[in-house]
């Protein structure tokens, strides 16, 4: 199986401006994911945790360091590794098969194959009646499913994640983090996701990366017993909360004690 | 987030505080046929929608008063210099009788279609490449920033030494007119493109091209005939200069020369026809707005 990602001492530094001094964004970032396995970094806002989704994109360049998947360095944007991102990157005046249909047409795929998997991928998502809509007419978590199904179209090595379900309301994002789980299951897919919702890591992930921030670094690791199969028994076992409350702390070390 | 306003309200507000000193208002039973709020009237209301029908029937009426004013100012004055509409529509019949009205108008649309025409194409070009990358920005700033300061009607005398007294020297005044509006407002309409659509194409393997091609342009359509819409009318006044220089047929030349002839109804209609031309264009790219870029409007 193939889809292992790795981070190696990536830190990022943006050079100085007028207005602020030099910012370490990360600071010598170390982590892993294994082939079909699902991992979660929370952080506040501004530990960098988009900046290295970014690089591990290919979208942003590390100042030192590395981001490999299956041992090769990654030095810019492709299709083996899908971005979804928080919101409106669909294009709108595409259809919604057009759209999922995007990187398979860079792909070159064949046009039945390419059908068919739009095809395939429509069912999944539960889409195929809103095949011929506009972005533009769906809801927001439609619209999510469109811009996941897109990114995985083109079979990525690795799907990332940046807080895809942030502009979302409470029950469409429930219904979307098992959603994940599923198409997760079904494709086997390496996952790096980023979220600031402390809960939804907990409730998705094998593992979850604890960053904090300015520098941002990695402060915890910590492994989510859990099986593969999750829902509410997951989310009222009391080490689902005891983990919530850990990593919560974690985040907010000073709120701690109570 | 909500700690801070709870710890707020809770704490007792220190004495003498202008809040808890203000005796607390009496409760108003306000009688059961009172009303909340203040009515607003659909017509007076800010950005509020109206009735289709009320909507075209207040466009007539703008027209309608348009052209009762000019018939009220016009029929006042004794003046033969301020035709009234009856007039200025027989001043128009006579000019298609002469002949030469088709013939005009042809000449000035096609300048204008032609200069216009090449004008867009390169403010589509320059602009989508300015407004998508900073090296080109950065490159073309200082040029463009000096040039478009020279009035182009200045250059009508230079382009008729250059490129002689037949369509070429108009068309290129029409060019010039207009290509700098274009090249930065399109240039503006294509920085506009959200930077997540540009990264998604690119982590779905697109190389810049492709989605300069499919990302950018048709991002900025909707954008681009808008642009187009708003400089036509630059077009048309570089038209006038352009006749008015040298030219053997033509609106703004035969307004001209009506004018030596002190025939001011035929004046009054080719104006007339001007507005017009430019209402029709104006519609024509209003509806190709509408078929192409629906999605922009959602």
């Amino acid at each position: 199986m193939s889809g292992a990602l790795t981070v190696e001492g990536v830190t990022k530094v943006f050079a100085r401006t007028r207005r602020t001094g030099e910012v370490v964004a990360l600071d010598g970032i170390d982590l892993h994911v294994d082939p079909g396995e699902l991992v979660c970094i929370v952080g506040a806002s501004g530990c960098g945790k988009s900046t290295l989704l970014n690089i591990a994109g290919g979208l942003d360049t590390a100042t030192a360091g590395a981001v490999r998947v299956d041992g090769e360095r990654v030095v810019g944007p492709g299709p083996d590794r899908g971005m979804v991102f928080q919101a409106y990157s669909l294009y709108p005046w595409k259809s919604v098969a057009d759209n999922i249909a995007f990187g398979l047409r860079i792909a070159r795929w064949p046009a039945p194959r390419r059908d068919e998997r739009v095809r395939e991928l429509l069912g999944i998502m539960g889409l195929t009646e809103w095949a011929g809509h506009r972005p533009g007419q769906l809801s927001g978590g439609m619209r999510q499913r469109v811009a996941i199904a897109r990114a995985l179209a083109p079979e990525p090595d690795v799907l990332l994640l940046d807080e895809p379900f942030g502009a979302l309301d409470a029950q469409t994002k429930r219904a979307m983090q098992d959603f994940l789980l599923q198409v997760q299951s079904r494709t086997a897919t390496t996952i790096l996701m980023v979220t600031h919702d402390v809960a939804e890591a907990v409730y998705l992930s094998q593992r979850v990366y604890v960053f904090s921030a300015r520098p941002g670094r990695v402060a915890d690791e910590v492994i989510i017993p859990f099986g593969p199969q999750r829902g509410t028994t997951v989310q009222r076992d009391p080490r689902f909360l005891d983990l919530r409350d850990e990593i919560e702390d974690l985040l907010h070390p000073t709120r701690a004690p109570v | 987030m909500a700690e801070p306003a709870a710890t707020l309200r809770e704490s007792p507000a220190p004495a003498g505080d202008a809040v808890t000193a203000r005796p607390a208002r009496p409760p108003t039973p306000s009688p059961a046929t009172g009303v909340r709020g203040r009515q607003q009237s659909a017509l007076g209301r800010l950005r509020g929608d109206i009735d289709p029908k009320l909507r075209t029937g207040l466009s007539v009426l703008g027209l309608v008063l348009l052209i009762g004013g000019w018939q009220l100012l016009a029929g006042r004055s004794s003046s033969t210099l301020l035709p009234t509409p009856l007039e200025t529509w027989n001043g128009g019949v006579d000019l298609y009788r002469g002949g030469e009205l088709v013939g005009d108008i042809t000449a000035s649309s096609q300048r204008v279609a032609i200069g216009y025409g090449m004008s867009l194409v390169i403010g589509i070009v320059l602009g989508v490449l300015i407004g998508s990358f900073r090296s080109v920005e950065a490159l073309t700033t200082s040029p463009i920033g000096f040039l478009r300061y020279i009035p182009a009607s200045a250059l009508g005398s230079l382009f008729l030494l250059w490129l002689g007294i037949d369509e070429a020297p108009k068309i290129a005044l029409i060019v010039v007119g207009t290509v700098f509006y274009n090249i930065l407002m399109i240039a503006d309409v294509a920085a506009g493109v959200p930077r997540q659509l540009v990264n998604a194409a690119y982590t779905l393997g697109a190389g810049r091209w492709r989605v300069l091609r499919q990302v950018v342009l048709p991002h900025s359509v909707p954008g681009i005939i808008d642009v187009a819409r708003i400089n036509l009318a630059a077009a048309w006044l570089m038209l006038v200069v352009s006749e008015l220089l040298a030219a053997e047929s033509g609106l703004a030349l035969r307004i001209f020369s009506l004018y030596r002839a002190r025939n001011v109804e035929g004046m009054f209609a080719l104006l007339i026809i001007f507005g017009i031309i430019g209402a029709v264009s104006d519609i024509a790219l209003r509806a190709l707005r509408r078929r192409t870029s629906s999605w922009a409007d959602a």
